[in-house]
């Protein structure tokens, strides 16, 4: 059976003498309202750190940028230009959203949200810690890539939707990019799941410890490769740079958002931001030992829920830092580079990674790369009498 | 309850969809409204607890098939399908002969009997939908299967994924002068 925050919730006394209450008062058995209530307060709450999140990436690309190539950056709205994020988003919601006359007006106006509703929706399965996992899903990683596919056709639709000749092309690259770089992303995704023997998030991570020596990424060589190509097929995934493509300004004006304005383009800015951080997470959490946290400190309470928070989002935020960096570090891609890189260098890489994970498992019984030498170390050293 | 909400609301994604696809003259927002019926399947499998195959519907037709059908629309210049008069439609009112409306006839008939009298009672009959959405594991069970008692069908369909890449490779490769 699933796991879910509700029934994580369900285990504590409080809930069900709530349960019991609402039961008493209402009249009838509140449990599904309950579960309802509790479903809805923790997306509520999910959705809204996460647009906090991305709100406040965009001031840390803008900082970062700034540090990078001596600037100031933002430092004039709140402390140390803090609250820049909270103008520009007052800005989007007061700006006027202008629609294109010859553009599609449905397609145009659909295309943000499929967006937004493709990374939103994979946020349903991200492991924030044992607990706070909105749905553990037996699927987990599966749906995690088949919902976040409709953010590349919203991505398309709205190059199409424009009737504009910058969107369109950025809008082909996007989709062609998206599809490409889903292949190596899953097949060095698909590693992890043989060693650790399950879909869902929950058995992934379970399967690492809090220690480095633990996490997938240093299990063996094949996985420690696979983590780098998952990465940069994340990036590319993402659009971000040295893969932004379908935005390339110099080339594109804006890609394929060229023609929005408004709350529609802060849709697109928000879903780019939001699927960066997604996929940092899962990153995280597939190779880089997730929530685990050291010797289990905090124990099984509240205490050592805010202590996974605490480990799930210092790495994840530590890997947003490289995407950050990544971009006002190295130029773009031209789109035959990119198209080389993702199925002459990335898609082979990723299947050979994979096939010999595969005999690593068969060959050592699924030890860790650390284990072996640990324990050769010992019997070298004359332990083990 | 749940188990019910979702059921409904997939339903109607799937029904709403599938006549917004025969409905609209836009090709490219019949592909839309193609995805909003198949994401309404997708739903269909989840309340009958099948997880995998719903995750594998979106997989496959949201980021797979619309993706490569709107790519072919556009670029065989569909976008301005409403203009043209490719199919003929509009040419003759009267679509079809004598022999094809007696077809059509029959095969509506039929459909329609198949349909109230051996399909609708099966229905109502069925099993009510899973209301405290309890599902077993069913990955594990798909993954046996597919090694075990479908192995066949499992290596054919590969080989034959595999001959469609190589096909698609051969065609789409520069011809050497």
């Amino acid at each position: 059976m699933n796991e879910t925050i509700v029934t994580y919730f369900a285990k504590f006394e409080w809930y069900k003498s709530l349960v019991k209450a609402l039961t008493e008062m209402l009249g009838f058995n509140a449990e599904p309202l309950m579960v309802f209530l509790f479903f809805f307060l923790a997306a509520f709450i999910v959705v809204n750190v996460m647009a906090v999140t991305a709100g406040l990436a965009t001031y840390a690309e803008r900082k970062i940028s700034a540090d990078l190539q001596l600037r100031m950056g933002p430092n004039r709205v709140g402390p140390y230009g803090l609250i820049q994020f909270l103008a520009d988003g007052v800005k989007f919601i007061m700006k006027e959203g202008i629609i294109p006359k010859s553009a599609d007006k449905f397609l145009f106006t659909l295309a943000p949200i499929l967006c937004l509703a493709g990374v939103l929706g994979s946020l349903t399965v991200v492991p924030y810690s044992s607990g706070f996992i909105l749905s553990d899903l037996d699927i987990g990683l599966f749906f995690l890539i088949g919902i976040s596919s409709l953010v590349g056709l919203g991505i398309f639709l709205g190059g199409y939707a424009s009737n504009s000749k910058w969107a369109m092309l950025g809008g082909m690259r996007a989709a062609a990019q998206i599809i490409s770089y889903e292949i190596p992303v899953v097949i060095s995704g698909l590693s992890c799941v043989l060693l650790a023997g399950g879909l869902s998030f929950t058995t992934l991570i379970e399967a690492q410890t809090g220690f480095p020596q633990g996490w997938f990424v240093f299990h063996n060589p094949f996985t420690f490769i696979g983590f780098f190509v998952f990465f940069i097929g994340g990036l590319a995934e993402t659009n971000r740079a040295p893969f932004d493509l379908p935005e390339a300004e110099s080339e594109l004006v804006s890609g394929y958002h060229t023609e929005y304005s408004g709350m529609r383009f802060a849709f697109f800015a928000l879903a780019e931001y939001i699927e960066v951080f997604v996929v940092s997470g899962v990153a995280v959490a597939l190779f880089l030992g997730g929530y685990n946290v050291p010797f289990g400190l905090g124990g099984d309470g509240i205490l050592g829920q805010f202590l996974q928070l605490g480990a799930f989002f210092s790495k994840t935020l530590a890997l947003y830092y490289v995407v950050i960096w990544f971009r006002w570090t190295l130029p773009r891609l031209r789109v035959d580079h990119l198209m080389t890189l993702c199925w002459k260098y990335l898609t082979p890489i990723a299947i050979f990674n994979l096939i010999g994970t595969g005999f690593w498992l068969y060959g050592f019984e699924g030890k860790s790369l650390f284990e072996l030498l640990f324990k050769s170390g010992a019997a070298a050293a004359g332990g083990g009498h | 309850m749940f188990g019910n909400i979702l059921f409904l609301v997939s339903a109607l994604f799937s029904v709403l969809g599938a006549v917004g696809v025969v409905a609209t003259k836009n090709i490219m927002h019949a592909c839309v409204y193609l995805l909003m019926s198949l994401i309404g399947v997708a739903g269909l499998y989840l309340t009958l607890g099948a997880d995998f195959v719903a995750a594998t519907q979106l997989v496959v037709y949201v980021g797979g098939v619309v993706i490569l059908m709107v790519f072919a629309v556009m670029l065989t210049g569909g976008a301005d399908s409403q203009k043209s008069n490719r199919f003929g439609i509009k040419k003759t009112p009267m679509m079809g002969s004598i022999g094809t409306y007696i077809a059509g006839g029959i095969s509506a008939i039929l459909a329609s009997y198949i349909v109230i009298f051996r399909l609708l009672p099966k229905v109502f009959e069925a099993q009510p939908v899973n209301s405290t959405m309890a599902f077993d594991k069913t990955v594990e069970k798909i993954g046996m299967l597919l090694v075990s008692d479908h192995v066949l069908a499992f290596e054919i369909s590969s080989v034959l994924l595999l001959g469609a890449l190589v096909g698609a490779a051969v065609i789409a490769r520069p011809k050497r002068n």
